[in-house]
C-alpha cells in the first residue's frame, strides 16, 4: 500500500504541482500509466472548482490532496479544502440532450468526475470540505 | 499545448498537440475563433485533428463547444477526428460527441463535411 499527501494554496499555478505529485505517487505505487488519466482529470476539475468558487476576498483556501493505492487494486483520492461549505455533488447534471446552441458551457467538470470514477462522496469535516473519489484499476 | 493550423484547399485543419486543459483552453479558443473572424470568407470546412491531443478537461471541452458554435455562425462545417481513446472517452461521457461530429480520420471527416454541399 502506498499513500501520499500534499497541500497547496488554491491558486491555478499549483495544478502543475499537484499533477507532479500524482505522477510521483503513480510511479511509487507501481501502477500502470494508462490508469492515471481519470485521476488527472478529476484532480483538475475538483481543484479548479475550489480555485474558482472557494476563494473569498483576501482569503485563499488551502487544498490537501491524498492518494492511496496499490498495483492492480483501487486508488482513492481525497481532496480537502478549508473554504466555505460547498458540496459539488449538489450541482445539477448538465442537459446532455441539449443541442449545440442550447448546451450550457458550464457545469461539466463535476459531472465528468462522477462519470469517470467508481464512487464519489462528499463530507463536511469540521471546517473543511472533503471529497473522496475511488476507482478500481482492474478492468 | 502546441497548436498548428493548416489551411488547405479542401479544409482548414486545427492540430492541437499535448494537453487541452484550463491553462491551454483560452489560447486554443482564441486561435480557432481567429479562423472565423479573419478577413475574407470563412473556410467551408474546419476539422480538429486530435492525433496529438493527449488530454482534455471540461475547460478544453468548453473551448471546443465555443469553436463549434463559431463555426455554425460562420456557416462552416465543423468536425473532430482521430481522437485518442482517453480523449474520446471524455467527449463521449460529456455527451459532446452527440452534438459535434467525431470521425475516425481526416478522410472520413472531410467526406462527411462535404456531403450535402454544392
Amino acid at each position: 500500500m502506498t499513500a501520499r499527501r500534499t497541500a497547496v494554496p488554491a491558486d491555478p499555478d499549483q495544478l502543475a504541482v499537484l499533477n507532479q505529485f500524482l505522477r510521483e505517487f503513480w510511479t511509487a505505487a507501481a501502477l500502470a500509466p494508462p490508469g492515471m488519466q481519470p485521476f488527472e482529470l478529476a484532480l483538475e476539475e475538483i481543484f479548479m472548482n475550489i480555485v474558482m468558487h472557494g476563494s473569498q476576498p483576501g482569503r485563499t483556501p488551502w487544498v490537501e490532496v491524498s492518494l492511496d493505492g496499490a498495483a492492480a487494486e483501487t486508488v482513492t483520492m481525497t481532496v480537502e479544502d478549508d473554504g466555505p461549505l460547498f458540496d459539488p455533488l449538489c450541482l445539477p447534471p448538465p442537459d446532455l440532450a441539449a443541442g449545440l446552441e442550447q448546451r450550457p458551457v458550464g457545469g461539466l467538470g463535476v459531472f465528468l468526475v462522477r462519470q469517470i470514477m467508481d464512487a464519489v462522496s462528499y463530507q463536511r469535516v469540521g471546517a473543511r470540505n472533503q471529497l473522496r473519489m475511488i476507482k478500481s484499476l482492474a478492468s | 499545448m502546441k497548436l498548428r493550423i493548416e489551411a488547405l484547399a479542401e479544409a482548414t485543419y486545427v492540430i492541437p498537440e499535448g494537453r487541452l486543459d484550463f491553462d491551454a483552453a483560452p489560447g486554443f479558443q482564441e486561435s480557432v475563433e481567429r479562423i472565423f473572424s479573419a478577413a475574407g470568407k470563412a473556410p467551408a470546412v474546419v476539422i480538429i485533428d486530435g492525433t496529438g491531443l493527449e488530454y482534455v478537461s471540461s475547460a478544453g471541452l468548453r473551448a471546443v463547444l465555443l469553436a463549434a458554435r463559431a463555426a455554425q455562425r460562420a456557416g462552416s462545417a465543423f468536425a473532430l477526428c482521430a481522437l485518442q481513446p482517453a480523449v474520446r472517452e471524455v467527449f463521449d461521457l460529456s455527451g459532446f460527441s452527440r452534438i459535434i461530429a467525431v470521425h475516425a480520420d481526416r478522410a472520413a471527416a472531410l467526406a462527411q463535411a462535404q456531403q450535402g454541399r454544392p
